[in-house]
């Protein structure tokens, strides 16, 4: 398969769980192929740096289930932890999770959090994709649909200069089975339909004004603030800050309709809009 | 200067030999040069759609080889003096085409005084779909009114708006319209079948032509005869109005609508 238009650029930071990439750089005669791939990989959260606790309590679940210790990679997510850890603490947990059967391949996490461990432990940060930890309702009851208004585009204003604003992105084409759209560092609007198969991308919030029915991801890089708004929602995915939700059938409530999308702490939520 | 035409669809088996034979034939029956190519290397069926496929001695590959020069290769129709059918290889497959020979050859019969250009794409997007989309000016895209179908062509018409060289070069990229095959109204009436508006409203795309179900068109294709050239089928008549719109005229839409049933009919609960 080859690229489809993506004005945006392609993201670089590849995914933890499993979101497809459609896209192949083809060359026909070089010695390397380079294209993006399905991973599915395990996350693992610690609540210590202490390399003795966390042996500790793997030392039980690798006896119960020995073969998936078998040098299985995993991504190593910090933000449970109360106080920010020092690349030596995290250098150590590294080396235990080794001892444990786990190698580390990745770190989980905002780039401004984990950017220096991330570059002097040699471990690339990937977004952290995680479903919603108990069942919540889809759709909320109008009321919750006005939470504090969101200031513009903080996300888009966090990564350019303090006083500067970032244009948002604006996409006029369909975006088609297979497409990629991708608003790096700031917000994305797309004025046509987004099709099955297609997905849409901002690291901002994501306008699509038409109908959405590939999927849509909003904060890519951990902004949880990000919101997706949609003109008829027909949405196969959506995620926030990596969290996500699949949508085998869409709610009566919301199919079709205007619908809004945001986090509420862990929990993703959806209403219609108006 | 020849208009070049990609008839396409993604998915297999849709219909696109049957309209690139069909629409071919309509244009040549209204005096215009026209040219169509098989572009599915190894696996051709244009021949075998047009009725010519006992006179193909030399095919595309050879010519863009330069086994022999392009007038050897066009077989002229019988029925129609102004239509030429460039077959494709049996033998070889796929990797045989190039996009400097593709573009040779188009170039010789743009030159040869060609008014329209048919490229028949292979299905899928590899290389085939590819060079028979790259050139072109404008796209049928042929879709059925079923979900992969409609999945497929979304695809095509993302390739046709990106990969091609009217969209690479930014001079108004390639102009698309759909065209719906085996359309039948009474599935459609009772849910079983996407409407039209249904494929309107999913591909964003207005659409050239509706072509009934109809079994004149597997007739056609045993006896190599393009179903246009049928006085009695419907499809044919939806043929001639796609080709009428493809050259800018304003047709009302036939067959989209079930047939009421008549007095009797109704009686004796048929």
């Amino acid at each position: 398969m080859n690229v489809g238009p993506s004005r945006g650029g392609q993201p670089d930071a590849s995914k933890a769980r499993g979101l497809v990439g459609a896209a192949t750089i083809e060359t026909d005669s070089s010695a390397v192929d380079i294209r993006y791939g399905q991973v599915g990989l395990v996350h693992v959260r610690i609540r210590t740096t202490d390399p003795g606790k966390l042996l500790d309590d793997l030392t039980g679940r690798v006896a119960a289930a020995p073969h998936f210790f078998r040098r299985t990679a995993v991504c190593l997510e910090l933000a449970a932890l109360e106080t920010p850890a020092t690349v030596p603490e995290v250098q150590a947990v590294v080396d235990a999770l080794r001892r444990a059967g786990m190698l580390a391949v990745g770190l989980a996490g905002d780039p401004d959090a984990v950017g220096g461990l991330s570059m002097a432990l040699n471990l690339p940060i990937l977004s952290s994709f995680r479903a919603p930890n108990r069942p919540v309702p889809v759709v909320q009851p109008a009321e919750a649909a006005a939470p504090a208004p969101v200031t513009a585009s903080p996300s888009a204003q966090a990564n350019a200069s303090p006083e500067g604003l970032v244009a948002a992105q604006i996409h006029q084409q369909p975006v088609r089975s297979g497409q990629r759209v991708y608003g790096r560092n700031r917000d994305l609007i797309v004025t046509a339909a987004v099709g099955a198969g297609a997905e849409v991308m901002a690291d901002g919030c994501l306008h699509v004004y038409g109908s959405l029915r590939g999927r849509a991801m909003a904060g890519a890089h951990g902004e949880t603030s990000a919101r997706i708004f949609c003109q008829e929602f027909y949405a196969e995915l959506i995620s926030i800050a990596g969290i996500f939700r699949v949508f085998e059938t869409i709610p009566s409530e919301l199919a079709g309709k205007p619908v809004q999308a945001w986090l509420a702490g862990e929990d993703l939520r959806l209403a219609r809009i108006g | 200067m020849a208009e070049t035409i990609v008839v396409t669809s993604g998915k297999g088996g849709v219909g696109k030999t049957t309209t690139s034979a069909s629409i071919a034939v309509g244009l040549a029956q209204r005096g215009k040069r026209v040219a169509v190519i098989d572009f599915d290397i190894g696996l051709r069926n244009l021949d075998l759609i047009m009725g010519c496929e006992r006179r193909v001695v030399y095919d595309f590959v050879n010519v863009i080889q330069g086994d022999c020069q392009l007038k050897q290769a066009l077989i002229k129709d019988r029925r129609i003096e102004t239509l030429f059918v460039l077959a494709a290889s049996q033998t070889r497959d796929k990797d045989a085409l190039t996009s400097d020979g593709v573009k040779r050859v188009l170039d010789e019969l743009s030159a040869e005084g060609f008014d329209y250009i048919i490229c028949d794409s292979p299905a899928g997007i590899e290389k085939g779909a590819h060079l028979a989309m790259y050139f072109a000016d404008q796209a049928v895209v042929v879709v059925n009114p079923e979900v992969s179908s409609v999945r497929d062509s979304d695809r095509i018409l993302g390739l046709l708006a990106s990969r091609t060289q009217r969209a690479e070069q930014g001079n108004g990229g390639v102009k698309e319209h759909l065209l719906l095959t085996r359309y039948s109204p009474r599935r459609v009436a009772t849910g079983e079948m996407m409407s039209v508006q249904d494929v309107k409203e999913i591909l964003g795309l207005d659409v050239v032509g509706v072509v009934p179900e109809s079994p004149d068109v597997l007739q056609a294709s045993n006896a190599g005869v393009p179903v246009i050239l049928n006085d009695n089928s419907d499809a044919a008549r939806a043929y001639e109005d796609a080709v009428a719109r493809l050259l800018g005229e304003n047709v009302p839409f036939r067959f989209v609508e079930e047939p009421k049933k008549g007095f009797f009919a109704r009686l004796l609960g048929r």
